[in-house]
């Protein structure tokens, strides 16, 4: 395989190819957390840019088909398009960052349409011509050798797709920002452009100008970087890009605000929020000698101070968060104060400490990462590590006057869930829902607890029962639906009902999304060939088992994000191999091609029947070789299909380019169907079970055909 | 230079990382002017009910056309709906050529409440305001506190069955001295409210208008009539941030200000200072100025601090310093009370006598530790402090 990267005419273009894998990876990546920052983090947006990210890969892939009709392929052509991908990135973060605020009002959050045409038409200049590069690559090398096999641009390409993704997740996200990431990942297709440039016959001059104007784009990002990200009121105080997302802390006259995403977290001058997440469940227990704080709120420490506590632990996942939290005085460190930089959920299953009150600040259960805070298996955990008598805390969103249905649901859910582990729950309405759990009996009457204790706040002692009526308190907790489900780890039902809640906010329904997706994919289906079909159905496995995988990983040993990347890596790392097997089978007994097919159908089957197995014997007690092992063998399977599938159809340019189109629409609709529509309304189970369902029929098709 | 060349220096200049400062389009300037959108709501066509149902009751003040259309004379939307359509508010609608207001006796929440959290603050201080919402709202504003009810129709929200009669019985069992019509906005069921208040001041309760001021004078003079004590907000002094923020315009609301003083009844004007939209100093001092020179210095206004809210939740807090600088401008301006809101127990809270300056209420939350007024004189210089003042109110 290694030989043909050392043929004269052939070996640029294979590095172009490498190189565009680079950048396109590291650049999805990138943009993902760029329109992560920008928009509403959701599960369902993030699905919705891998989705219009592949989408758009499929379409750029069909149009090369399309323009080959038209002309003969040129290496100067190539290159040409290969100082676009070098010089794109730049501009589409740029434009992410800037178009927002021109195309929609200032500070405002928008809804899923709005967001959905923003991803779209931010990413798809880039996305279209990541998809038109690879085949034309191909086309290139054909016109130097007709018989060049497609799956070598395949298997290139894939390498470069490895090394993106790992240069990204292992490197550049420690040390570099967005713009210097995207500097250092198109360096090398400008690299390859140029060498590939001087092939094609143009001279060095013109070479270098080219380059240099590529160049002078990705130079000029990095110039932007700080001025892009200035706030529209004040300064920004500090930034940093953790390898958790964007943290920034934004300084208006005296006041500093933590904004994490995009979104204010919280500033310095709320003392409100810090006594009641503080005092509601400190109120409520006689001994506070240990604390367990999973995030924090500002100015929740001098509150905390006032129970002369003998040890505070405090979790933050990101250590960037905690850092710049003590730095602009928005948390106090206090005696006793140990601050812990890991998975909450992770450490409360490993810890042996038994705490006095378990104090969560965590945001909405949007993502599942979050969601895992507000299961069954957690409020488990939680309990096993509470005192006799100590008490769990945690607040969801809340509201002024009158509870929405969606919200209803939701509180419903969590009331559920927690009351399975707790004799007492008890809810108080506000700004925020608190929910305060024990085995003891928990009072509602904070302030008078308070006087107890001698303790004296500013908002407590004075707007509670102003705010907290005995009546509104009466009426929350009369409000909740004693039939709703538990929210289990593997059946996220969380999940779908902050969807509904993100819908009903913007008035919108995810309805015409859903029917016009369905008659394009219904269209779609009818008019692809049966092996198109077996890889639609290999991309829709690829991406669905690798989101199964990293959830059933978040569930069982947290959020780690260098275990995350590495899954994602293997989840890449094994397309390569397997395509080369599948090269090496389909060239050697050709007549077996569509039984190999129909076998590593099967076998990707029974891998997912092991992962169903896995799951339920296997727990929190599976290694995580046994994931990378997983995600290796089911990626390796993927791969291999690919140039099987290719032999069938014939290897000709409008065969590859349909495969190529094929596999990542499936990836597409993948992501799109196991994230946000499978998972929280059917639970992973159902997800597994649904994958098996179209690789059976996939199975099924090919079976027929043959018959 | 033949073109060629042209195109490429062109095009090295350009990208330069020195130009691309220069000629960026979008720069900070720029969007901060940038303004046009406009988030009025509109008519919601063919959405109303088959049938009028037991909550619908006949508008108050509209004019029937041709071809069964109405014209809704309530707020300056003035809604024209042909059959079936369902007004902005989403309150009203036209069922056969006669318009309906679709939210009379059914409330969707109902809460007993401090009158300071209204705010009002120069009216019966410490008293209880039976407060009552229905569903429904003329405004979009971005920022909503109780966007799920004012951002929703009567028919899509949870209610309980009070008509005006109950209410007025609820909110005398409920020891409360007044009636708030409140948390969503009233204007878009005047009708309902209309009702309540007539009851209620036959009753001795006071009526209490908690809005937006987004009304036609024709009703308003009509609430007039049983309201006595009002908060409306002033959302910004910028018709532009109007339209942009809440889907209204602001020469409106200057006219309910004007009709109210006109009419005598005592209200109160709040301000919610959001970051990068009405935390501007000279627009509060123009604002000041026209309040002056059309309703005089005796109205509070409440300087409220601003959070993250419904759609408009990536701006942060308004930092403290900006409330403080508002409240100082107001005063030297020739405001007598400005208040700083949203603030749990900020200096600004409290009311000073605007001849001598001394402190006539301290203000801890809700509660009033010191009470320097005597009806409604300051106790230490006798000077009439503007508000309806009760009697027998005792420091706590």
């Amino acid at each position: 395989m290694f030989n043909i990267l050392k043929r004269k005419n052939e070996s640029p273009v294979l590095l172009v190819v490498i190189a565009t894998g680079i950048s396109s990876v590291a650049t999805q990546l990138l943009t993902i957390r760029e329109l992560l920052a920008q928009f509403q983090g959701n599960e369902f947006v993030i699905a919705l840019i891998l989705f219009s990210w592949l989408v758009q890969g499929g379409i750029g892939t069909f149009f090369s088909q399309l323009y080959i009709k038209r002309g003969s392929p040129s290496a100067k052509f190539l290159c040409f398009l290969s100082l676009l991908v070098a010089s794109l990135p730049a501009l589409q973060i740029l434009l992410i960052r800037e178009l927002r605020d021109v195309l929609f009002i200032h500070g405002s959050s928008v809804g899923f349409y709005h967001t959905f045409a923003f991803v779209f038409f931010t990413t798809a200049p880039y996305a279209l011509l990541i998809g038109f590069v690879l085949p034309y690559s191909l086309f290139v090398l054909r016109a130097f050798r007709p018989d060049y096999p497609g799956t070598y641009v395949y298997m290139v390409d894939n390498l470069g797709d490895i090394a993106g993704g790992a240069f990204f997740s292992f490197f550049l996200v420690y040390f570099f920002s967005p713009f210097q990431s995207v500097f250092i990942s198109n360096i090398f297709i400008l690299g390859a452009t140029f060498l590939l440039l001087l092939n094609s016959g143009v001279g060095h001059i013109k070479a270098i100008a080219g380059v240099c104007v590529a160049l002078t784009f990705l130079v000029s990002g990095i110039f932007l970087e700080k001025e892009s990200l200035l706030p529209r009121k004040g300064s920004l105080a500090y930034y940093k890009e953790s390898k958790y997302g964007r943290i920034a802390v934004h300084k208006d006259k005296e006041q500093f605000t933590l904004v994490a995403d995009g979104v204010p977290v919280f500033s310095n001058q709320n003392t409100s929020n810090a006594e009641e997440d503080i005092h509601y469940p400190l109120s409520q227990v006689s001994a506070t000698k240990n604390i367990l704080i999973i995030s924090a709120e500002g100015g929740i420490m001098e509150e905390v101070e006032k129970y002369h506590p003998k040890s505070i632990d405090y979790i933050e996942l990101d250590p960037e968060v905690s850092g710049a939290l003590f730095r602009f005085g928005l948390l106090k460190n206090i005696p006793g104060l140990n601050v812990i930089n890991q998975d909450g959920r992770s450490y409360l299953a490993h810890a042996d400490k038994i705490y006095d009150a378990i104090i969560i600040n965590l945001p909405e259960p949007e993502t599942y990462q979050i969601n895992r805070f507000y299961t069954d298996g957690f409020f488990y955990l939680a309990r096993k590590r509470l005192s006799p008598g100590g008490v769990l805390s945690f607040s969801m969103e809340g509201y002024d006057s009158y509870l929405a249905e969606p919200q209803r649901q939701k509180i419903s859910s969590v009331h559920k869930t927690i009351s399975r582990h707790f004799t007492n729950v008890l809810l108080l309405p506000g700004e925020k829902i608190y929910f305060l759990a024990s085995q003891n009996p928990v009072n509602a009457d904070i302030p008078g607890l308070l006087d107890k204790k001698k303790i004296k706040t500013d908002y407590i002692s004075n707007f509670f029962y102003g705010n907290l009526t005995e009546e509104r308190i009466r009426n929350l907790n009369e409000l909740i639906d004693r039939s709703a489900p538990v929210n289990t780890d593997n059946y996220p039902q969380l999940m779908h009902i902050m969807f509904s809640q993100w819908f009903a906010k913007f008035s919108t329904s995810p309805l015409v999304f859903i029917l016009l997706l369905s008659t394009v994919s219904i269209i779609y289906l009818f008019c692809i060939k049966k092996e198109e079909f077996v890889l639609f159905s290999t991309g829709c496995m690829e991406m669905g088992t690798e989101v199964l995988v990293i959830f059933a990983f978040q569930i069982f040993f947290g959020y780690i994000y260098i275990k995350i990347g590495l899954i994602i890596t293997v989840f890449l790392a094994g397309l390569f191999p397997g395509a080369w097997a599948g090269n090496k089978i389909a060239n050697q007994h050709n007549k077996f091609s569509r039984t190999s097919l129909v076998i590593s159908d099967g076998i990707l089957i029974l891998l997912t029947i092991l992962l169903i197995l896995i799951f339920f014997k296997g727990g929190d007690k599976i290694p995580l070789s046994v994931f990378l092992i997983y995600g290796f063998l089911v990626s390796m399977t993927c791969g291999f299909q690919f140039p099987t599938a290719l032999k069938l159809m014939g290897d000709s340019n409008p065969s590859v380019t349909r495969l190529f189109s094929a596999d990542l629409i499936g990836a597409a609709a993948g992501t799109l169907l196991i994230s946000v529509a499978i998972i929280p309304y059917f639970g992973i189970i159902w997800a597994a079970f649904a994958l098996i369902g179209l690789k059976l029929i996939s199975m099924i098709v090919m079976r027929l055909s043959k018959a | 230079m033949n073109r060629r060349q042209f195109i490429y220096g062109t095009a090295l200049i350009l990208s330069t990382p020195v130009s691309s400062h220069a000629i960026w389009p979008f720069s900070r300037k720029k969007a901060e002017v940038q303004d046009s959108d406009n988030i009025r709501g509109s008519i919601f066509k063919g959405d109303a009910p088959d049938k009028q149902g037991k909550w619908a009751h006949e508008a108050f003040l509209y004019k029937k056309l041709d071809n069964n259309k109405v014209l809704c004379g309530i707020c300056p939307h003035r809604c024209l709906l042909s059959p079936g359509d369902r007004s902005v508010c989403r309150s009203k609608a036209n069922i056969d050529g006669i318009l309906y207001s679709l939210s009379y006796g059914n409330p969707c929440t109902v809460n007993v409440d401090p009158i300071e959290k209204k705010p009002l603050f120069h009216f019966k201080p410490q008293t209880k305001a039976f407060s009552v919402a229905a569903a429904g709202c003329n405004f979009r504003c971005l920022n909503c506190q109780n966007w799920e009810i004012s951002q929703a129709k009567p028919g899509e929200v949870r209610h309980i069955e009070l008509f005006p009669e109950d209410v007025v019985k609820a909110a005398l069992k409920s020891g409360s001295e007044s009636i708030a019509c409140t948390y969503s906005e009233p204007v878009s069921f005047i009708e309902y409210m209309l009702d309540i208040s007539r009851i209620a001041k036959e009753k001795g309760l006071s009526n209490l208008w908690i809005s937006n001021g987004y009304i036609n004078k024709e009703p308003l003079l009509e609430l007039c009539k049983y309201i006595e004590g009002a908060n409306v907000n002033i959302k910004s002094f910028s018709d532009d941030i109007y339209k942009k923020l809440n889907g209204g315009r602001l020469e409106p609301v200057l006219n309910t200000f004007k009709t109210m003083n006109e009419k005598g009844i005592h209200f109160e004007m709040t301000n919610l200072v959001v970051p990068g939209y009405t935390d501007d100093g000279e627009m509060v001092k123009r604002m000041c100025g026209w309040i002056l020179a059309n309703l005089g210095p005796g109205y509070p206004l409440h300087f409220l601090r601003f959070f993250p809210q419904y759609k408009l939740d990536r701006l942060a807090p308004t930092p403290l310093s900006t409330l403080e600088n508002f409240r100082e401008i107001a005063m030297k301006e020739g405001i007598h009370y400005a208040y700083v809101g949203n603030v749990p127990n900020h200096e600004g809270m409290n009311t000073f006598c605007h001849n001598c300056n001394k402190l006539l209420i301290k203000r801890k939350g809700y509660y009033i530790p010191e009470y320097n007024l005597s009806e409604n004189r300051c106790k230490f210089c006798n000077t009439v402090i503007p508000g309806v003042w009760g009697k027998n109110i005792k420091a706590i």
